[in-house]
């Protein structure tokens, strides 16, 4: 396994869309500053000490990284068989769960990194505006909302990326499976019981955005858990399929 | 130009995936089924119900983000399997390719507008929220037909991207950052963007939408033009430099 991650590693050394995923990254960032620029009652929103860290993390997860990382996801799998190199890493022989395995593993550092950047961004702007405004308390409460939206997302996301698995050329609907996916999570927030169970808002409630119960996180972690399980449920035909 | 067009659409009869995307019409009319249930009840205002409809999240998100997805999967096609050089000997004009692909994202959108609209009358009729009545229906239509034809202009700019690149992980993340800029730019300066624009274009006389900025019709469409233009000189001149 650990040799299996180390050359998945090497293989996104030429590869561009880390930097792209970067980018979007960055980009999602402008986009809400742009968006704190607009005037509430004769205050902008960017004025507000720490709304661009609360703001930037929720949206990014509404609109945009979601999909983001589940392209970065499915192209590490589908590029095996695009590139015509799954044929040649079965005869070594690789195990092709394992192989995916290790991929999905990667696919989760990359989106804790991302949401990371993303903090790391929103921080930096935040303490060049208003620095004196923000308390330690604030600033590590997002470093924590941004770290389990990191992890959560990609539970949340990975039967996707399970089932791209499978599927090998059906990465595109997949693509607009988890941007729809994510943007749905908008409209399971308005319902209380919802909220609750929709991965995606379940995250919001297991990472501290949402004001969530005991019992709320308690049913979020389960949800997020059974994601996992049909995952790895998924991906346990993946050996008999190859054959 | 008509040879290639039909030589376009023939190429997608084989593609599942295209045709399986157009479900992505359906979310909102569905969403908007869940919404009445729980919080409205019966006896809606037809225009009420479409915007929630056909109106909102759908001009807004899902369009551009099928739409920017279609064009990428429309200019990976012929890279992915190496027939662009095939093409440059037959010989086809480059502009004209791009044309015909442009034409396919057209049609795709006004179907697609089409079947939410279909869809957003019967999810009003069938369950009783709205009574059916030749106006608004006409009104629905109307906007369908506005929102589909502005949006694949307004979606240009990712076509010209997805010609110029080879791969199809920019484009992808370029679909999502340029609608969720879209998106976020409504509340900041509708006359920036293209799809904000539209959403200008077609917002002008929805009733009892508020729209805070002063309504400037040409230059919502001087925005699209400028930029579907650029769009054009970009994909062309980066069509001429490839091989």
């Amino acid at each position: 396994m650990e040799l299996l991650l180390w050359a998945e590693r090497r293989k996104l050394r030429r590869s561009k869309i880390l930097w792209i995923a970067g980018f979007a990254t960055v980009m999602v960032a402008l986009i809400v500053f742009a968006q704190g620029q607009f005037t509430f009652y004769e205050s902008r929103y960017i004025d507000g000490a720490g709304w661009f860290m609360t703001a930037a993390q929720s949206l990014a997860t509404f609109y945009v990284l979601p999909a983001v990382i589940a392209l970065l996801g499915s192209y590490m799998i589908c590029r095996e068989e695009q590139e015509d190199t799954l044929k040649s890493l079965r005869l070594i022989p690789v195990d092709e769960v394992k192989l995916t395995l290790s991929k999905m593993v990667l696919a989760l550092v990359f989106s804790v990194l991302i949401y990371l950047l993303l903090f790391a961004i929103t921080f930096l702007v935040e303490a060049v505006l208003h620095f004196e405004a923000l308390s330690i308390g604030l600033v590590l409460g997002n470093l924590k909302t941004y770290l389990l939206d990191g992890i959560g997302v990609f539970f949340a996301i990975s039967p996707i990326i399970a089932l791209v698995a499978r599927m090998k050329k059906g990465y595109w609907l997949a693509l607009v499976f988890a941007e729809i996916y994510s943007f749905a999570g908008l409209f399971a927030s308005m319902s209380g019981q919802l909220k609750t169970v929709y991965p995606m808002t379940a995250v919001f409630n297991i990472s501290g955005y949402y004001d969530a119960s005991m019992v709320q996180v308690f049913i979020g972690i389960i949800v997020l858990l059974a994601c996992v399980v049909l995952t790895l449920f998924i991906l346990k035909g993946l050996n008999r399929k190859a054959k | 130009m008509l040879k290639l067009i039909q030589v376009e659409f023939l190429k997608l009869r084989r593609r599942k995936f295209i045709w399986l995307m157009l479900l992505a019409a359906l979310f909102m009319p569905l969403a908007a089924v869940f919404y009445f249930a729980s919080v409205k009840g019966t006896g809606v205002e037809p225009i009420e119900f479409y915007k929630w409809t056909a109106f909102s999240y759908t001009p807004w998100i899902i369009l551009p983000v099928v739409l920017g997805m279609l064009c990428t999967m429309l200019m990976y096609n012929e890279n992915q399997y190496d027939m662009l050089k095939q093409l440059w000997i037959v010989p086809v004009n480059k502009m004209a390719y791009f044309f015909s692909k442009f034409a396919v994202v057209l049609v795709y959108s006004v179907c697609f507008m089409l079947i939410t609209a279909a869809a957003s009358i019967l999810t009003g009729v069938l369950p009783g929220y709205i009574a059916f009545d030749s106006g608004s229906v006409l009104y629905l239509l109307r906007k369908c037909m506005e929102i589909s034809l502005l949006t694949a202009f307004a979606v240009l700019p990712i076509l010209a991207a997805a010609a110029a690149q080879k791969g199809y992980i920019l484009p992808v993340c370029l679909t999502l950052v340029y609608t969720f800029l879209g998106f976020i730019l409504l509340m900041v300066n509708m006359y920036l963007h293209p799809l904000s624009s539209m959403t200008a274009i077609v917002m002008r006389d929805i009733p009892g939408v508020v729209i805070t900025q002063p309504l400037n019709i040409p230059g919502a469409f001087l925005c699209i033009g400028v930029w579907g233009v650029a769009s054009v000189l970009l994909a062309g001149a980066a069509l001429k430099k490839r091989k």
